[in-house]
């Protein structure tokens, strides 16, 4: 039973920390790794969290619900991340001091 | 067990302070990918409430809000793209 | 290699249904046959977009636990590169160093190229922007929130670590 309140500890320590994360950093770019980092394990402890109570509770429909849900977020994030990454490059967002810029040099934005 | 709803309460706090990023956002990807954390966030709690309450139907909203959430993100990514 | 179109509709049936019947979790004989034609439909329409490989191909025990194993390391890595992530953006002085590298990947087939793009983006710190193909070797461009190489092989190293070499023990 402690094991369900750590396990939330986590998830919420790591959402914490994604959400200053967004709230600080300097550009759109490292703005999406912090938000990457309030899906990933922000999500996943709290969600293991409520997957272990609920077998506990032996309720087996809403625990295969709840492993689905999770399992739905972690497949379907990078796909959403991969996107706007690129989008925000091809719509010429700003970026401060990239160290180095491989992308921009083989693919000039027209 | 009142814990549940504690930390949900928590996640809901994280997610009215990200709405600060979504309204003033210098660029419109800034308030996507903000929006999409809100999103995700909004699903955590009601996942935990719903164990709380031992109500199946808050997990289908859940779902529901998960599937929108990423389809809408993937709709504005590809019409800032150009491709739509 | 491009599989039957029999052979595709029947690997996306099997997907659909397998979920049908996870979310219904009744076992009557009316949800049953609703289930199996709804899915054979999707199947039918959707089939093409799903299945551009052989996906019998994971019918294998030796590939099928290294999948188990695979998702257990990259928990690992993912745990590690959370910490990192949530160091730094709770650090006060903010030290990041964003940079866009190009790194050359070894995995050959569709599905291992996009299983391990996904992995990439989904460890916070690396989000994979474009995948390219130059004389029959595959490249990643990789926006990275600490460049500490700007050679392409040592990055690549430093970024996939052990996840390449599990996706070419699962994929080819």
């Amino acid at each position: 039973m402690y094991l369900v309140y750590i396990l939330m500890a986590i998830g919420l320590f790591f959402a914490f920390a994604g959400t200053v994360g967004v709230l600080r950093m300097p550009d759109a770019y490292c703005r999406m790794q912090s938000s990457t980092n309030i899906a990933t394990l922000g999500t996943l402890g709290a969600l293991l969290g409520a997957f272990l109570y609920a077998i506990y509770l032996k309720n087996t429909g809403m625990a295969i619900k709840i492993l689905f849900i999770a399992v739905f977020i972690i497949v379907t994030n990078p796909v959403a991340g991969h996107a706007i990454c690129k989008a925000a490059y091809k719509r010429g967002v700003k970026a401060e001091k990239l160290t180095c810029d491989d992308y921009g040099r083989d693919f000039p934005n027209e | 067990m009142i814990g549940f709803v504690i930390v949900s309460i928590l996640y809901i706090i994280l997610a009215i302070a990200l709405l600060y990023r979504v309204f003033k956002g210098p660029h419109a990807v800034d308030r996507v990918v903000a929006g999409d954390s809100v999103d995700i966030l909004t699903v955590v709690a009601l996942v935990l409430f719903s164990v709380y309450s031992g109500r199946g139907i808050y997990l289908d909203i859940a779902l529901s809000i998960a599937i929108l959430g990423i389809i809408g993100t993937l709709l504005i990514s590809k019409y800032l793209e150009g491709k739509l | 290699m491009k599989p039957s179109k029999f052979n595709s509709i029947l690997s996306t049936f099997i997907f659909c249904y397998l979920f049908w019947i996870i979310f219904t979790w009744t076992f009557t004989s009316q949800e049953l046959i609703t289930g199996a034609i709804v899915s054979l439909l999707v199947a039918i329409l959707t089939s093409r977009f799903f299945i551009h490989e052989d996906a019998n191909y994971l019918f294998n025990p030796a590939r099928f636990l290294n999948l188990v194993l695979y998702i257990f390391i990259f928990l690992m890595e993912l745990w590690k590169a959370n910490v990192d992530v949530a160091k730094r953006a709770l650090s006060p002085s903010l030290p990041v160093n964003p940079g866009i590298v190009k790194v050359p990947t070894e995995v050959k087939s569709e599905y291992g190229l996009s299983m391990l793009a996904n992995s990439i983006t989904l460890t916070p710190g690396t989000i994979t922007m474009e995948i390219t193909e130059e004389d029959n070797k595959n490249y990643y461009y990789i926006h990275w929130i600490d460049v500490s190489e700007k050679d392409r092989t040592k990055a690549g190293e430093a970024i996939k670590g052990t996840l390449e070499n599990w996706v070419r023990r699962i994929w080819k």
